[in-house]
């Protein structure tokens, strides 16, 4: 595997993992921008943005975008979150080309208010059906709840309020700022030819115009309030807990990964033996996500309704044992040999290494091969996770439950 | 480029399949054991899922912490499930520990310790896990409507029925457990970096005495209702929608994936045009091709705000309807370009393919080689997709809801 990077002069960055032996490419587009950009009024224009940029350009209908796509067989899709907007596809070597002159056009859409008011239909949609899924429910509120006023609070779907309250011309505003060429990557991973991408991203995107793009980083630790909501259709107990962790530009990440492994992953872990294994919690999971320059520890369990005090006081007494004396050789090693398989499995597709490349480059502007991961995961130790542990404590944790009504 | 396929069966009848990937680390397996949820006894809907728990509770000479440090000191990335034919254990890994994870296996498949105190526990969570299907309509909505569709048992749910559940027994499930864990019927399938010597020789070790038990012979009962809703007071109606078509037994199967394909195979099929792009009735809707051995159906789903409901239902269905009509010759390419570029990319993950040669053995007895599925696909046409959509009409709809209000389907 070869990296190979270049920037045009307004500041696009353009970055490639090369791998001959792939049958396959992914290219995306990473935009540095999401919900914690948004200011109230305009909640939730990142994620419909995101649904808009596939409703065309001045010279492709939406129609034409999805028949343009699927023609060359590719697997492409895009994601929003608090902090970035991810436009990907899968495909095949020949019709590489095709995928990346779409994604380039796209990057320059009509928005038009035709396509603006029927789209806004799904979005009110999509908006239900989290609704419907309280799993996703209670992670999105307790968020909100743990970041309290720092940007990160932001709900990535808005609420049905804003988005009815958005105007197709506060959208375009956004764009014009947010979606400048020094704010994009353009990432490419697989067997693939770099001068050529490089080409085509000049000739395509050299004359887009930059634009000052900030965005606020202060660090937060979190709320640490509690709160508990009830919801008649609901049958069990949906648990979520968020404590404060370190910054994806922080090295300590990987230990801060580790630690989440060891402590809530779906096997093996301190939560899965204490609940899971006892029966106690159908479901047990914590897991580390860094962001920039913030991070937290997400804990989500479910459990019935008379066994939530049982399984928060199992669970308290895990954060105090595990702050107290800390992680063990063996629980490190075994965690450890997870994260090491995973990362070896996810790197044998282009598709899976796409996502890792572009958020490197977009979090630290640094190029990481897996073996420079595996380096870094092999390295930490014991006390480099007990340290991390002295200092965010993840027994101070922000709580939100959501759950059944009571039956009397 | 092609990966190569190895095959070769242990003197009891078990299949050992193997798929050479080069220029992978890692390794995947599959075993499918003939103990699905239409094979098991009536009255025991959802022991696979206490099963599939059960057997790791401790097996061989490890107990139960034993077995899953051992496995998680592999780095192994474990899932099991409950298909209508087989339960179904997999595992991911680095290749330098394949074998020390099969010998796990060998334990776990032969001689699980099956301990009446860790039963209450496997037990316990299949009933909670059933519970909070509950709390997710969109999953429950897909397992309702298989069962209202094939005959029975083939669409019992796998999750299982509560009464079902409470009343399993250790005793039961042992029982079960002894008559049908057939060694000698269950399909094992590797694929990525291995010797595939070393391999049949570690699995004629292991498992080459174990028994073949006798084949559960199925007899067909009746299908279930043609329309069933579930009140449920969410923000969305949760429609989920079945037709018969062919299985992947017959000749006609790459036009029926050809079919789904341009009805539902990405963003300018028909369906997501037509209810969500023209009319914005639904952000997830689609149809995917769902195949037992001798019958197969397509399976739809769409989510909808209540007032929408009967739109919806009334655009999803009335695109399958006019599906023979004709396709054009633009739907037909990008139709099969997308199959093509699933079947390539598929072929570069060892969790896919481990599974993919696994099901294709159990399916038509044999494994596909990656040339015979693109030949066939290129020699599918408008011509042979519409013929066989004409030959093969849908005529008969099976729909269920799950959320506040009904809709109307008789």
């Amino acid at each position: 595997m070869e990296f190979q990077r270049h920037q045009l002069s307004n500041g696009l960055s353009v970055i490639g993992e090369v791998n001959p032996s792939a049958q396959s490419a992914a290219v995306g587009f990473f935009v540095r921008t999401g919900a914690r950009d948004e200011t109230a009024e305009i909640s939730g224009v990142s994620h419909f943005l995101e649904h808009m940029l596939f409703k065309g350009t001045d010279k492709l209908s939406a129609m034409e975008v999805n028949e343009a796509f699927d023609s060359t067989g590719a697997k492409f899709n895009a994601f929003t979150s608090e902090e970035n907007t991810v436009y990907y596809a899968a495909v095949l070597p020949e019709y590489l080309d095709r995928v990346t002159d779409l994604w380039t056009q796209l990057m320059r859409p009509a928005l038009r208010d035709d396509d603006f008011n029927m789209e806004k239909n799904v979005i009110l949609e999509e908006i239900a059906m989290y609704k419907d899924l309280p799993q996703f429910d209670v992670m999105d509120r307790c968020r909100s709840l743990h970041f309290d006023k720092h940007p990160c609070a932001h709900s990535v779907l808005g609420s049905e309020e804003s988005i009815a309250a958005l105007t197709a011309e506060q959208m375009r505003e956004y764009f014009q700022h947010r979606y400048a060429p020094n704010n994009l990557t353009l990432a490419c991973c697989g067997n693939f030819d770099f001068d050529r991408f490089c080409r085509m991203a000049q000739e395509k995107c050299g004359s887009w115009t930059p634009f000052e793009v900030g965005r606020e980083l202060s660090y937060f630790g979190g709320s640490k309030s509690k709160r508990h909501e009830t919801k008649a259709n609901l049958v069990r107990e949906h648990i979520c807990l968020v404590s404060a962790g370190v910054a994806a530009q922080d090295r300590r990440r990987y230990a801060a990964s580790l630690l989440g492994l060891i402590l809530g992953d779906s096997t093996g872990s301190r939560f899965f033996w204490a609940l899971v294994d006892t029966a106690l919690a159908e479901t047990a999971e914590m897991q580390y996500e860094s962001m920039d320059g913030v991070g937290a520890f997400y804990s989500y369990l479910r459990c019935s309704r008379d066994n939530a005090a049982p399984v928060m006081d199992i669970v308290d007494g895990i954060f105090d044992d595990v702050t107290q004396h800390g992680v063990t050789q063996a629980e490190l090693d075994a965690a450890r040999n997870k994260v090491l398989s995973s990362v070896t499995i996810k790197s044998e597709q282009p598709m899976g290494r796409l996502v890792d490349l572009g958020f490197n480059w977009v979090y630290l502007n640094e190029y990481r091969s897996v073996a420079d991961d595996v380096a870094a995961i092999k390295a930490v130790t014991a006390e480099e996770v007990n340290r991390l542990l002295d200092e965010f404590k993840p027994g101070q944790y922000t709580l939100f439950s959501l759950g059944p009504e009571d039956q009397k | 480029m092609a990966n190569t396929l190895d095959q070769y069966t242990l003197g009891n009848g078990m299949v050992i399949l193997g798929e050479r990937m080069d220029h992978v680390q890692s390794a995947a397996f599959t075993f499918l054991l003939p103990c699905g949820a239409a094979l098991l006894p009536e009255g025991a809907c959802g022991a696979g899922e206490v099963i599939a728990d059960w057997i790791f509770r401790g097996a061989g000479k490890r107990n139960s912490r034993q077995i899953s440090d051992a496995l998680d000191a592999l780095g192994l990335h474990r899932d099991s499930g409950v298909s209508a034919a087989h339960l179904s254990l997999s595992g991911a890994l680095e290749a330098g520990n394949l074998h020390k994870a099969l010998d796990l296996y060998a334990d776990i498949l032969l001689e699980p310790s099956l301990k009446e105190e860790q039963f209450a526990f496997s037990q316990q969570l299949a009933i909670q896990e059933l519970l909070g299907l509950d709390d997710d309509p969109r999953q429950k909505i897909g397992m309702l409507v298989c069962e209202q569709f094939y005959p029975h048992p083939w669409g019992r749910p796998s999750m299982g029925k509560r009464e079902e559940l409470v009343a399993l027994t250790p005793d039961r499930t042992r029982q079960i457990i002894r008559d049908r864990f057939s060694i000698g019927g269950t399909i094992f399938s590797v694929a990525g970096r291995y010797d595939f010597e070393t391999i049949c020789r570690q699995m004629e070790s292991r498992f080459g005495s174990a028994k073949t038990g006798s084949e559960t012979m199925i007899q067909n009962g009746p299908r279930g209702k043609k329309y069933v809703h579930e009140n449920h007071e969410g923000a969305q109606v949760h429609i989920g929608l079945m037709t018969e078509t062919i299985s992947i037994t017959s000749e006609d199967y790459y036009n029926a994936m050809a079919a789904v394909s341009v009805l539902s195979g990405s963003m300018s099929s028909r369906l997501f045009t037509e209810v969500r792009e023209k009319r914005g009735l639904c952000y997830a809707v689609g149809a995917r091709y769902h195949s037992l051995r001798d019958m197969a159906g397509i399976r739809c789903y769409a989510g909808t705000t209540p007032d929408k409901a009967q739109e919806t239902l009334d655009v999803i269905v009335a695109e399958f309807n006019r599906l023979h009509e004709g396709i054009l010759e633009e739907e037909m390419d990008r139709a099969k370009v997308g199959l093509k570029s699933t079947l390539i990319m598929q072929s570069e993950s060892t969790i896919s393919r481990a599974g993919g040669i696994a099901g294709d053995y159990y399916l038509l007895g044999r494994v596909r080689p990656m040339e015979e599925i693109r030949h066939r696909l290129k020699e599918t046409t408008v011509k042979t997709v519409v013929d066989f959509l004409r030959r093969h009409r849908f005529v008969e709809y099976t729909v269920a809801t799950i959320g506040p209000t009904e809709v109307r389907w008789s």
